[in-house]
């Protein structure tokens, strides 16, 4: 690490410069618009707004790129996002060169279409005045070099890697500004691949570009404040790492080595590095990964290419958009530069779905396989019902600047929220599978097995939240849970994706695209589960399901081999929208280097079976707890959450506990 | 035929090559005063809480009995009593079948990394017939690695050395004096098998836990590292002692007393391994 590099992380983890923020007055006419109102010409309008609002460039220290923040207002959560920009094509051709070829295509165009022209233009010439202003900033500040890469990007092609980076900042700056709060980097070995060469080849140093790397994520990491999805930490900011590229070749190569080498040596939140894996993935990269994870980053997360693009051409994805998936904000398989899909649409709760199926069939049902008929009817009606509410729902007001930035969009002359995007399908999640398979599990062997009580009996516990059914309650504890490689509950799991996934995948959605079924969960896990009244498996009432795809944290489980050939028997190639496995290793095993192999090793055995997705926690307990009673103690401690890694104590107290509580049966 | 379990760890990163279960074994005929996994030691059927999430609201205590010399013991009425499930069975009474086809449950992983099963303990040769039993099944199949502290019949270890592949041997102490001072036991039978052991041709770690003050002392391993170069090793594994070793004791409410200032910082003495041409590795 360089000293360079040292301060500008010591400034960024002292947090001092955010005593440095304004809040502007919202213009009063545009704060009563309603956001999902807007007509074309009305959100670029918007935009120039925003980008009127920042009166000052803001530089953190000696900051090489810019485009910071500070104004507070004018954030709201975000609108669209999620989506992988074309970075290939903004960095190659800059800004200008997307409205030369916009204006190429006005005078064949509809009103529509010119609509959409006119209104990249008004944000694009906001943005430029934004460029000019920080150009001019760094030219008196005396720094020559970023004031002569402005006068290059973001209006025209980058030149180097340092200046394809100053192109991703603007993008990022400019993007936020217009309230995209889930920004992805998508995959950024493979498009600043050409920008690390041409530097190279003018004699910039492999040390130099491990610096710029290093300032960039650095970079990433200021104001995450201002930029929250549910959560302080959950801003979206994935980068994905190797992989097959459009036609089929390894892309894993030197800048990403260089990127996890930054990762590293910075420990920082953001980029939530994501490493693309199938099964000739050499141990050794899941050893380099496990280097990352030991810093308790809670990333690399793995995802794997054998499972993911059979899952997206399947769903009809062309083989050369399929190989270029990335990760949305979390884990959500998205194609990269021409997609509009929305991954997390909604989330299918199945236990709601058992609660409901349990309340209205259990009594009525003579066998076990009658019972399971009526919940997967249930599951079908409640895709019904959720298929129909998002169909119903108001459209997406059209977005001009993030639409830009995808080329089919300017082809076709419509923006992502208007049929400008190739993909246009939705995926849903789906949380506490794993919770009602073990419901199911504890369903048949207490009524319809060993008869250990009547229905009726099992009902009114249920109702009560087994509160004077203690008996009862601790033999449903002690059922076949999933994630014991024990079929009794891991079969009834694979049902219940089946039916899901079966049913579900696609079916049309209301913008001319399909429905996707996934594994993950977002922060359902905990609000879906708030309202989920206590469940078979010997759940009370409101405690929350795992996180994505893994055993219920009331399991008790007999370890991580059994637990990964659990949740490796269902073809996951059926339900990939995104939802990683996710285990918790505690801190002390990765105490020597064997340790940290065996890690990799397990890693790569989950990859190897099948599994499509994963994330490690390396976690203590008791460094958490003493996190929770003394934060000011623990201002850099960093947790994974369910798809993203965020600073511990900046969490609600929920999710902390949730963490938490994954530990209790380790150790 | 049975064997008692206390407990299986499915990713036991530091007992053996690739990634292994450990099969614990209960009942151990050292007591040493180290030891970190209390609940090894007896043959007997215990019972265990977990201090993570304890309330402290009494009730597996109020479920407790009074052994003969007036100690407090949860008992089976105490794992029903804890509201969190806190308190759990230890030794758990296993047949041969039944404990290997857990074991080929997971041989897929255990295969392709290079890995198999440890057996541990306790002491694993505290019950002999069962683990002769568990090697003999899985012999050929999965790769099997036995834990010792080394004190058992020499017969016994020279036929469990024919059936298992891999051997994971402690040394403690070589004085023997001092040997039954903290581990309870005479040593002979130890450093009389380590020579058959090492003798026998069979693929082996040696590991030397550093006490504070008790096996860290420059006589102690000077000792050791004698004894073990003269019988061709030229490898040995050193094991810190770990604050934490105390922490199980309470879970029993049984007191730890450890006769050593568990304060005092571990003396690696690289150098004497150094100067007898032996690699040793801190794990």
């Amino acid at each position: 690490m360089t000293e360079l590099v040292k301060r500008q992380l010591k400034l960024l983890n002292d947090r001092t410069y955010r005593a440095r923020r304004v809040s502007p007055p919202m213009d009063p006419e545009l704060a009563e618009q309603q956001w999902d109102r807007y007509t074309e010409a009305g959100d670029a309008a918007r935009f120039a707004y925003a980008c009127a609002c920042e009166k000052e460039p803001v530089f953190h220290g000696e900051d090489i790129f810019g485009f910071n923040r500070y104004c507070t207002g004018a954030l709201c959560k975000g609108r669209f996002g999620n989506v992988v920009i074309d970075y290939e094509t903004v960095l190659s051709k800059g800004l200008c060169g997307i409205l030369a070829d916009a204006d190429a295509r006005r005078a064949t165009a509809d009103a529509e279409a010119i609509s959409y022209y006119d209104g990249i233009r008004t944000c694009y010439e906001a943005a430029f005045g934004l460029v000019d202003m920080y150009e001019k900033a760094a030219c008196e500040a005396g720094n020559l070099r970023l004031a002569d890469a402005l006068l290059q990007v973001p209006r025209h092609g980058a030149r180097s890697y340092y200046e394809a980076l100053i192109t991703l900042r603007f993008l990022s700056y400019i993007l936020r500004l217009n309230r995209c709060v889930h920004l992805p980097l998508g995959r950024f070995d493979c498009y600043m691949k050409p920008y690390y060469e041409m530097s190279l080849a003018a004699g910039v140093t492999e040390a130099e570009i491990l610096e710029q790397t290093e300032l960039f994520f650095i970079a990433m990491n200021f104001d995450s404040d201002l930029y929250i999805g549910i959560q302080k930490g959950d801003n979206g900011q994935s980068l994905v790492l190797g992989g097959c590229d459009r036609a089929g070749n390894e892309v894993f190569g030197a800048l990403s080595e260089i990127c996890l080498q930054a990762s590293e040596e910075l420990a920082l939140i953001d980029p939530k590095i994501n490493l693309r894996v199938n099964k000739g993935t050499p141990l050794s990269l899941y050893e380099r990964g496990t280097r990352l994870t030991k810093q308790g980053l809670g990333f690399p997360q793995y995802s794997n290419d054998d499972i993911a693009i059979p899952f997206l051409t399947s769903l009809g994805y062309d083989p050369e958009d399929a190989r270029d998936y990335a990760m949305a904000a979390c884990w959500e398989f998205i194609v990269s530069g021409n997609g509009a899909d929305i991954p997390n649409r909604n989330s299918f709760d199945y236990p709601k779905v058992i609660e409901r199926a349990t309340k209205s069939h259990l009594l009525t049902s003579d066998s076990f396989e009658t019972f399971l008929e009526a919940v997967g009817r249930e599951m079908d009606r409640e895709c019904d019902r959720m298929i129909d509410h998002c169909n119903e729902n108001r459209p997406y007001s059209p977005e001009i600047l993030l639409s830009s930035f995808l080329q089919p969009t300017i082809e076709r002359g419509r923006t992502l929220q208007r049929g400008g995007a190739k993909y246009n399908n939705y995926g849903f999640h789906g949380s506490g599978m794993s919770t009602a398979a073990d419901a199911l599990a504890a369903i048949r062997a207490c009524i319809y097995e060993q008869q250990y009580c009547t229905k009726e009996e099992l009902l009114a516990a249920l109702e009560a939240d087994f509160v004077g059914y203690e008996d009862l309650h601790r033999w449903l504890l002690d059922c076949p849970k999933m994630g014991n490689n024990d079929d009794r509950a891991d079969m009834l799991g694979c049902w219940l994706m089946e039916r899901f996934s079966s049913y579900l995948n696609g079916k049309p959605n209301d913008r001319g695209g399909i429905y996707r079924a996934g594994t993950g969960s977002a922060m359902t896990y905990i609000t879906h589960a708030a309202k989920v009244g206590a469940t078979a498996d010997g759940r009370r009432a409101g405690t929350p399901f795992a996180s994505s795809y893994s055993p219920s944290p009331d399991a008790r489980l007999q370890g991580p081999l059994s637990n990964i050939l659990s949740f490796t028997k269902f073809d996951l190639r059926k339900i990939c929208n995104g939802g990683p496995f996710t285990i918790e290793i505690h801190d002390t095993v990765f105490r020597n280097d064997e340790g940290e192999k065996k890690v990799a090793q397990l890693i790569k055995s989950y990859i190897d079976l099948g599994g499509h997705q994963i994330q490690i926690n390396a976690i203590n307990r008791d460094r958490l707890l003493d996190a929770q009673a003394h934060p000011e103690n623990y201002p850099n401690l960093i947790v994974r959450v369910w798809g993203w890694s965020g600073y511990f104590t900046e969490l609600d107290t929920v999710y902390q506990n949730h963490v938490i509580r994954r530990m209790e049966f380790t150790v | 035929m049975t064997g008692r379990i206390f407990s299986i760890e499915e990713f036991a990163t530091f007992d053996g090559p690739g990634i292994r279960m450990t099969v614990f074994l209960k009942g151990c005929p050292l007591r040493c005063s180290w030891c970190h996994n209390p609940e090894s030691q007896r043959a007997e059927v215990e019972y265990v809480r977990s201090p993570n999430g304890c309330l402290s609201c009494g009730a597996c205590l109020r479920a407790g009995e009074r052994d003969a010399r007036g100690a407090l013991h949860l008992t089976a009425a105490s794992v029903e009593a804890c509201p969190r499930r806190l308190v759990r069975r230890c030794g758990e009474d296993l047949t041969v079948e039944a404990l290997c086809a857990r074991i080929r449950a997971n041989g897929r992983i255990l295969q392709s990394t290079g890995g198999g099963v440890t057996f541990s303990g306790g002491e694993p040769f505290a019950q002999f017939e069962f683990l002769r039993a568990c090697l003999s099944a899985l012999k050929g199949e999965v790769h099997t690695a036995i834990q010792t502290c080394g004190y058992t019949a020499p017969e016994r270890f020279a036929e469990a050395l024919t059936l298992c592949d891999y051997v994971l041997y402690d040394l403690k102490l070589m004085d023997p004096a001092l040997h039954r001072r903290y581990c309870g036991t005479d040593n002979g039978r130890i450093l009389e098998n380590y020579r058959a052991l090492a003798a026998s041709g069979k693929e082996f770690v040696t590991r030397i836990p550093l006490i504070p003050g008790v096996t860290d002392t420059t006589e102690n391993l000077s000792a050791i590292a004698a004894f073990v170069k003269e019988q061709g090793v030229d490898r040995v594994e050193l094991l810190p002692y770990n604050r934490m070793a105390g922490s199980k004791y309470a879970g029993l409410l049984r007191p730890f007393e450890p006769g050593f200032d568990e304060d005092r910082v571990v003396e690696l003495h690289l150098e004497i391994f150094e100067k007898h041409g032996i690699r040793a590795k801190k794990m």
